[in-house]
């Protein structure tokens, strides 16, 4: 079966579609029917959704686990608001942006894509050094990367208002920019899985020593997605800033990386779906731990969960996951071609993940089987 | 001179607890190849571990007003119960796990013990005074010295001989070190998994218990985060010294003492704030040109 | 003694060993060969535990031991010295030879059998406070052999322990292991490639070949003949296998 003719295409893009319909109801619902609560947390869930699906573009097909990524939402995120901010707020109270950011003030969509292009330039610039890195080491890497992030955004304070906020960001009314946004970063993630790049990156996931004996550029296509990856992310951390309208550093660290990965571990690492899918499921389940947590009344009594509850929720769930199905609710699959033909067993795309990082484990002896 | 000096012995008290918290995570490392972010809230358990729970702004003490002789060992045994129940229940289940999803799982508990903590002691830092008299000075040739300092790096020396001649000298200690060598073949020779696994753990609560004194003696505050910085140092202090090392975990904890030390007291004042992310940097440099650490063990070596 | 019922090992969707079944009893010496990716040192794990069975059982003296794990089946009385040595190369000689001993119940006879493994192997009370990693080759297969032999093991299984010796080393060992099994009493299960060596000692041969056991006799019967060599190679199966199964030699 040709590998890019038409059925194939329907066959690997299949998944994106019934995504995007996906999307495109649960937001017109919530939109139609909800009330200004619900409004609320769909746009933060769809903006979740472009970050976790941009991670999982990285983490699942190169099998590398970046802790770092929510630094690319937070350049973003600060991006946008020097793109956006009245001249004259900034150019009294962020001194040291450079004159040009100061006096000027784009538009909407544009601030998105320029968020998107400084996180881009930044993974290009960290990602030429350490992509070489691999496993555990590479891990590390990210995790100081975030921090380093962090500790720069926290203290500079003439660029960033440091621990004070950024205020007056205008504010996008209604999800649907966002939705939009969306669609891109899944359209982004399936022609990346479905590319050369994206089957090169897999291969060298499943054996590092093999795939650069093949003579794969494992590295050049590593810092490819790396770089593609923190571009989406940007945009997601870009589009915060517009829901947040106020900006302040400490939003972008350890708790966000933990529920953004959690999403994507919940969902399943190895594919685009399981993103999508995680986000969601995770999502609601932490709003009806919320809504147990402002408790109901039964009769005289009201029941509520302690405060708390929520994150907890959150960890234990996480934990079994891990426990009993650590390749997430989609098996690290995507949604699959509900039309059997007669080879319905030729060209899966996808090798079942039966661990988190899709990667095969190294041959350590230390492993205790 | 005498600046340099008392740098030089604040450097050696910070790289103590550094060393300290760096042993914990590296002992797991090394058996289990479980990079443990939840240690940092083993250290934070302990150290809430002095207070009455209540959702009060002030903390009552409670074991903290216990004598030492008292007090000191029932913060191990609570740490030491969390290590263990943290094993029984997660990563045992979890023994053949990428080391990745042991990384997440490690995490995961971290943010579970961080909002028990927040559901029975309340999000707001509370102030407690543990020890407070060690912060008198005492006189040393030319410098000033806080107590705390000195106990800091006796308490680092005695643990970390102890914990030496404990794996040198003990049967257990050389089924650990197989162990953390060859697991399987450890296991083929008859060393039970799950005992030294859980030796492991508890030593490792214990290293945790020793460092949450010691900081909460010197910083005076409770918060649910206590533990995460110093998490993210000792981290960084087995990576440098070498991933399953403990020799490389104690060189490591110095040398980042040293660093971040050195770079507060030397930095030009507009950088100082920028301090930690200097030291990350340095970590990532380090782990560019020797990804194995100062001291790599061979286990981390991949046989090709 | 030892019996091995009908098992089946699979690496993920790789088959390793399709219902292979062997038998030992107490005080043989037996041998496995068969070429390389045959599945014998997937056998030798499975016994000692360090692999899962798919299916079948694994028995010694009438006490069911697969599923078993690896240190239960270790005090049990089986030893492992498994391919590639694997000596714990940062702990001293005499910590690898000591670690099979901390789990024995006749603490009484350690001391003594310590002494009496050592003087079987000389070359290893010189070093006896060296690391283990910087013994040549030869004298680690001794340590590795004196270790298991140290766990007072009845049953040893030894994977394939003349890989990378010198010929004169690898006569040595196995006059050792004979020797042991005189003395002892002790049965032994060698894993080996090369089939000169295993004729002359064994007392019955399994030939393994693609996770199945091809041929199994006395070892007397086979001496001279050419079983052993079309077993091992499959001249004769080439011809009569099934299409499917020939696309997979």
């Amino acid at each position: 079966m040709d590998e890019f003719g038409p059925q194939m295409m329907m066959r690997k893009y299949w998944p994106l579609m019934v995504l995007s319909v996906g999307v495109l109801a649960i937001v017109a619902v919530g939109d139609a029917f909800g009330g200004e609560q619900l409004q609320t947390t769909l746009i933060e869930m769809l903006i979740r959704m472009i970050v976790v699906v941009a991670m999982q573009l990285f983490i699942g097909n190169s099998g590398v686990l970046s802790f770092g990524h929510i630094g690319f939402m937070c350049i973003g995120a600060y991006a946008a608001a020097w793109a956006t901010c009245e001249p004259s707020w900034k150019q009294l109270m962020l001194t040291g942006l450079p004159e040009f950011l100061q006096s000027a003030q784009w538009p909407f969509p544009a601030d998105i894509f320029m968020a998107g292009a400084l996180a881009a330039l930044v993974a290009l610039l960290f990602g030429a050094v350490v992509i070489r890195l691999s496993g555990i080491a590479a891990s590390i890497a990210t995790f100081a990367f975030l921090a380093i992030i962090n500790s720069v955004y926290s203290n500079w304070e003439s660029v960033t208002a440091g621990t004070s906020s950024i205020i007056g960001i205008p504010t996008l009314g209604g999800p649907w920019p966002t939705v939009i946004f969306v669609l891109l970063t899944m359209l982004g993630g399936f022609l990346f899985q479905n590319s050369r790049y994206g089957l090169m990156l897999r291969a060298s996931r499943d054996d590092d020593v093999a795939a650069t004996a093949c003579a794969v550029e494992v590295i050049r296509v590593r810092l490819i997605a790396f770089v593609v990856s923190a571009f989406f992310v940007g945009i997601g951390g870009g589009l915060y800033a517009h829901f947040l309208g106020v900006l302040t550093v400490d939003v972008f660290y350890l708790n966000l990386t933990f529920i953004t990965l959690s999403m994507l571990v919940v969902g399943g690492v190895g594919s685009v779906s399981g993103a999508v899918i995680g986000v969601v499921a995770v999502t609601v389940v932490v709003e009806v731990l919320r809504s147990l947590e402002a408790g109901f009344a039964v009769g005289a009594a009201h029941f509520a969960l302690p405060e708390g509850s929520q994150e907890i929720g959150l960890g234990l769930i996480m934990a079994l996951i891990l426990i009993f199905r650590p390749s997430g609710l989609t098996r690290s699959r995507e949604i699959p071609w509900p039309f059997t033909t007669r080879s319905t067993t030729s060209a899966s795309s996808q090798t079942p993940a039966d661990d988190v990082a899709a990667a095969a484990p190294e041959p350590l002896k230390g492993a205790a089987e | 001179m005498i600046g340099f000096l008392q740098n030089l012995i604040d450097a050696l008290s910070l790289g103590s607890l550094y060393a300290l918290a760096a042993l914990g995570i590296g002992l797991l490392f090394g058996i289990l190849r479980l990079a443990n972010f939840a240690h940092g809230d083993f250290i934070t358990v302990g150290a809430y571990a002095l207070i009455v729970p209540s959702l009060d702004v002030t903390a009552k003490m409670f074991i903290g007003h216990w004598p030492i002789i008292l007090m000191v060992p029932t913060v191990c045994i609570v740490v030491v119960v969390l290590a263990l129940l943290a094993d029984a229940l997660l990563f045992r289940p979890l023994r053949r796990a990428s080391a990745p999803t042991l990384m997440i799982a490690s995490f995961a508990l971290g943010y579970i013990i961080q909002n028990v903590i927040l559901m029975f002691y309340g999000a707001r830092p509370k102030a407690v005074d543990l020890w407070s008299n060690l912060s008198q000075q005492v006189e040393i040739g030319p410098v000033r010295v806080p107590q705390l300092q000195l106990v800091t790096i006796a308490v680092t020396i005695v643990l970390t001989v102890g914990l030496t001649l404990f794996l040198r000298r003990t049967s257990f200690g050389v089924q650990m070190r197989a162990a953390a060598e060859d697991f399987r073949m450890a296991r083929y020779l008859g060393v039970r998994a799950n005992f030294v696994v859980g030796l492991a753990f508890a030593i490792s609560g214990l290293l945790a218990a020793a460092v949450s004194l010691l900081f909460l003696s010197q910083s005076g505050q409770l918060s649910n985060s206590l533990g995460v910085p110093l998490m993210l140092f000792a981290f960084i202090a087995t990576v440098i010294g070498g991933m399953g090392s403990l020799t490389g975990a104690v060189v490591g904890g110095f040398g980042v003492g040293l660093v971040s030390t050195m770079l507060q007291a030397y930095l030009p004042p507009e950088l100082r704030p920028f301090r930690d992310a200097f030291v990350f940097a340095v970590v990532i440099l380090i782990l560019l040109y020797r990804p194995g650490g100062i001291i790599p063990t061979k286990a981390l070596v991949q046989r090709v | 003694m030892l019996e091995v019922e009908d098992i089946h090992v699979n690496y993920g969707r790789l088959v390793a060993l399709r219902g292979v079944s062997v038998n030992v009893d107490e005080g043989e010496i037996v041998c496995i060969i068969g070429p390389n990716g045959a599945g014998k040192s997937t056998m030798l794990a499975a016994i000692a535990g360090g692999v899962p069975l798919q299916s079948g059982t694994v028995r010694l003296a009438g006490q069911t031991i697969s599923g078993m794990v690896p240190e239960a089946i270790s005090r049990l009385g089986v030893s492992l010295v498994p391919e590639g040595r694997h000596v714990f190369g940062t702990l001293s000689v005499a910590e690898n030879l000591r670690i099979g001993t901390f789990q024995r119940r006749d603490r009484a006879n350690v001391n003594k059998d310590f002494e009496r493994i050592l003087e079987h192997f000389p070359q290893l009370r010189e070093r006896l406070n060296q690391p283990g990693g910087r013994l040549s080759g030869g004298e680690q297969q001794m340590l590795v052999i004196a270790r298991a032999l140290l766990t007072r093991p009845r049953l040893v299984l030894v994977d394939e322990p003349s890989l990378g010796l010198a010929p004169r080393i690898i006569d040595q060992v196995y006059e050792i292991l004979i020797d042991l099994r005189r003395r002892d009493g002790l049965t032994l299960l060698i894993n080996e490639q090369s089939s000169d060596r295993v004729l002359k000692f064994a007392d019955r041969i399994y030939v393994l070949r693609d996770g199945r056991v091809q041929l199994h006799d006395q070892a007397a019967n086979l001496r001279g003949g050419q079983a052993i060599m079309s077993a091992y190679f499959g001249f004769q199966d080439r011809h009569n296998a099934p299409p499917s199964e020939r696309t997979s030699s």
